[in-house]
């Protein structure tokens, strides 16, 4: 196996397949498969595929995972009417969208993110027990729970975008289904709560994030660079110091005055990488229950930096400037608010601020079709969107 | 590897890295928009800026209206432009018909038996001129209500129609643009807090944000800018750090509210069938409607200033303007100018028009609104 091979050698052994170390077939259940060697899989690790282990843990998170992709995968479906052509072509694009705000906490319709809900349920299991999983093979094998729990890390930032929504009492705080659907909820949850660069907790993660790549370039680069002198060997570099390791502890005592050693340097990588996540978590839990808007935050704290002001507001001004929230229970399509009759007061002056809204969104009447009218012609349609700007 | 083959890959690796950081080697401007340092400017390519301003056409101003006939106005069913004089008029109406119909194709609006008439001959109502009638008003109060936005340069038809019968982005009601109802129904888009700590008053949610994103790209996108261009992105909501161009878009955003509210979604009684949505909606404006892409419509020209029917009022800019028969008749947005002429023919009422759940549209039949507050 691995023993005494380069990790860089283009030189595959072939061998009989490795059954690996014997386990307790009644505790901890049977490897599945019969194992093959693989010569591309041998160019970026090792050649043998299988056997598998699967276990209870694995199945049912296959089978969740399986079910919350195939609700994922069909509601996207659905939204572009069933045409496999454009699930294709808009697939970056389609969303299984969470419930809409004016459902807070309760149980939505199917079409109106119950089907999100449902997802993220099976999801979550899946991914729970996938963790399950891990766990069980690192006891069963007899080594330690770093990666379970480093895995662990990484689930409590998931988990974070659950608990936040429970938190501040909405399911559409949570995270849509989708490619670009969800980087732009990235975009709009920091614009929500007034800019998340100046959440602490996310500046942190940043710093683990940035800090991680750095040490797995330094830590990547080191090995390689000694792996003539057998340096990817690291355990027994541990244990037996040859020279590849000295000359990479070396490198670096000499470079900045103080080096890891072939022990800490993974202790190092795991907290970076974990306390990624970790502050990431706490970040967003803090966020919309603690803090609502974290630049006014950073103000507080001194973390803005002052600069010229670019308009001077009147109080008059920023009275009419103020804008006015989106409001508690919006309606949400397709409801219809029928085009304002003659009674509603009109702004005959564009200096005076129309009402608030909470009251006006409330006033929804059905959608009047004229029993007359025929149903609308395609080529009516395409020439009203004749503009190449209304097509997507 | 062989030398061949290690000049083959440098150049692929060129092309790639050329290719991957989407190098567009267009001539650039970038203009300044905010304090120094922080990023707060505009990139112009100057190519597509070209190009694009190469497509705008403005139609050549017509040439002064000349000498009117002496006595009163001989006009029947003239309900908008009763405050210029009769070569005024006529002047109008020949620009209007380059503007949206097509030159010289009266016939787009008229009955040309009986111009004054809102009937074809056959008593169907002539759709098109009740909403032409209905976008004089909404011009006229776009140029004088809506300064603060369109400033001293204005619109005409043309700003928007831009020679077209229909005009880019006309909008109706569906789940994709369900942002676009800021513009209509769906008042606030202010999503982030002014405390900093979490109150009841807003209880905006991640996904209304989305929204107010939507309608903020979309606003990127009609005028060809980006989020610098209104906004210092490191606080989206100050305006003390936000550039000046952003209380104008607000004006903007409250005029869309005003002329889809009154004028565009009103009109929905008088289209056929084929010019309404699925839903059976108007078609409505956006801000792609008039800007088509450049920061000011057709690029800031001037085109109003030489037509003052679309002004409603007896100068610009403190020139007084030919041609005007008087002062100008205050607009009323709610669609009857105040001195409506008195005497409507009863034969150009046409009988088909679906009553109106509106008044704020002027129909021919006219009885229920001449009956409202004269202003």
């Amino acid at each position: 196996m691995l023993e005494y091979q380069n990790l860089f050698t283009r030189v595959q052994v072939r061998h009989a397949p490795d059954p690996g170390l014997p386990v307790d077939m009644g505790a901890t259940g049977a490897r599945y498969g019969k194992p093959f060697l693989l010569s591309l899989a041998g160019r970026i690790g090792d050649a043998q595929i299988g056997p598998i282990y699967f276990g209870w843990a694995g199945i049912l998170s296959l089978l969740f995972g399986f079910i919350a992709i195939e609700i994922i995968g069909l509601n996207m479906w659905a939204s572009v009417g069933w045409d496999p052509v454009q699930f294709v072509r808009q697939l970056p694009w389609l969303a299984l969208e969470p419930p809409p705000p004016q459902f807070g906490l309760r149980i939505p319709p199917l079409e109106q993110g119950g089907w999100y809900l449902m997802a993220g349920f099976f999801l979550t299991v899946s991914i729970l027990l996938w963790w399950v999983r891990t766990y069980q093979r690192a006891r069963a094998l007899g080594m330690g729970t770093h990666l379970p729990w480093a895995f662990a890390s990484a689930i409590f930032l998931y988990l974070s975008f659950f608990f936040q929504p429970l938190l501040v009492g909405s399911w559409s705080e949570m995270v849509p289904f989708g490619v670009f659907p969800h980087l732009d909820w990235t975009s709009a949850f920091s614009i929500r709560y007034g800019n998340l660069y100046y959440n602490p907790f996310h500046a942190l993660s940043i710093v683990f994030l940035y800090g991680s790549a750095v040490l797995f370039a330094m830590h990547g680069a080191t090995i390689l660079a000694v792996a003539r002198m057998g340096g990817e060997r690291e355990i027994e570099q541990i244990t037996d110091r040859g020279t590849a390791a000295e000359r990479s502890m070396l490198f670096w005592r000499w470079t900045m005055g103080f080096n890891a050693t072939m022990e800490s340097i993974h202790r190092w990588a795991w907290w970076f990488a974990v306390l990624t996540t970790f502050t990431g978590g706490i970040g967003i839990l803090l966020t919309g229950t603690v803090v609502d808007n974290w630049y006014m935050w950073g103000q507080k704290h001194g973390l803005v930096a002052t600069y010229p002001t670019q308009n001077m507001i009147t109080p008059d001004q920023a009275e009419f400037l103020r804008g006015r929230y989106q409001g508690t229970s919006p309606d949400s399509f397709p409801r219809y608010l029928a085009p304002a009759a003659a009674a509603v007061p009109m702004m005959m002056d564009s200096t005076m601020a129309p009402p608030d809204s909470a009251t006006a969104d409330t006033t929804v009447v059905p959608v009047t079709v004229p029993p007359d009218a025929p149903p609308p012609s395609d080529d009516v349609n395409d020439a009203l969107f004749s503009s190449p700007r209304m097509n997507r | 590897m062989s030398a061949l083959s290690a000049r083959t890959s440098t150049v692929v690796a060129l092309a790639v890295t050329v290719g991957l950081t989407a190098c567009d080697l267009g001539e650039k401007e970038v203009v300044q928009v905010g304090y120094r340092g922080t990023s707060m400017e505009q990139t112009y390519d100057m190519n597509r800026v070209d190009a694009k301003f190469s497509q705008v056409a403005i139609p050549a101003v017509l040439p002064p209206a000349g000498e009117s006939p002496p006595g009163p106005l001989p006009w029947q069913n003239v309900q908008v432009l009763n405050d210029i004089s009769v070569a005024e008029f006529n002047r109008t109406m020949i620009a209007m018909s380059t503007w949206v119909a097509g030159t010289g194709n009266c016939a787009y609006c008229h009955n040309l038996a009986n111009f004054a008439a809102d009937t074809l001959p056959s008593g169907e109502p002539i759709y098109t001129k009740i909403v032409a009638r209905r976008m004089l008003q909404m011009t006229r109060h776009i140029n004088s209500q809506y300064s603060e936005h369109v400033k001293n340069t204005g619109v005409t038809c043309y700003t928007c129609h831009v020679g077209k019968p229909l005009p880019n982005g006309l909008w109706f009601y569906a789940s994709q643009n369900d942002y676009l109802r800021h513009y209509l129904d769906r008042d606030g888009a202010r999503v982030i807090s002014k405390t900093l700590e979490p109150t009841n008053n807003n209880r905006s949610s991640v996904k209304q944000t989305e929204w107010t994103y939507a309608l903020m790209i979309s606003q990127s996108k009609s005028l060809g800018v980006n989020c610098t261009y209104c906004h210092n992105t490191r606080a989206f909501s100050s305006w003390e750090q936000a550039p000046p161009a952003r209380v104008t878009a607000f004006h903007g955003i409250l005029m869309m509210r005003d002329v889809n509210t009154n004028f565009l979604a009103s009109l929905e009684p008088v289209y056929p069938a084929v010019r309404l949505g699925p839903m059976g909606d108007a078609p409505k404006a956006q801000c792609v409607t008039c800007h088509n892409g450049a920061y000011k419509p057709l690029y800031g020209a001037q085109m109003t200033k030489d037509y003052p029917a679309m002004w409603g009022r007896s100068d610009w800019n403190g020139v007084p303007f030919p041609g005007i028969y008087g002062p100008a008749a205050p607009t009323d947005s709610m669609g009857v100018s105040a001195d409506s002429t008195a005497a409507v023919p009863t034969d150009t009422v046409p009988a088909g028009v679906r009553a109106s759940p509106s008044a704020s549209v002027t129909l021919p039949a006219g009885t229920a609104a001449r009956g409202g507050p004269q202003r």
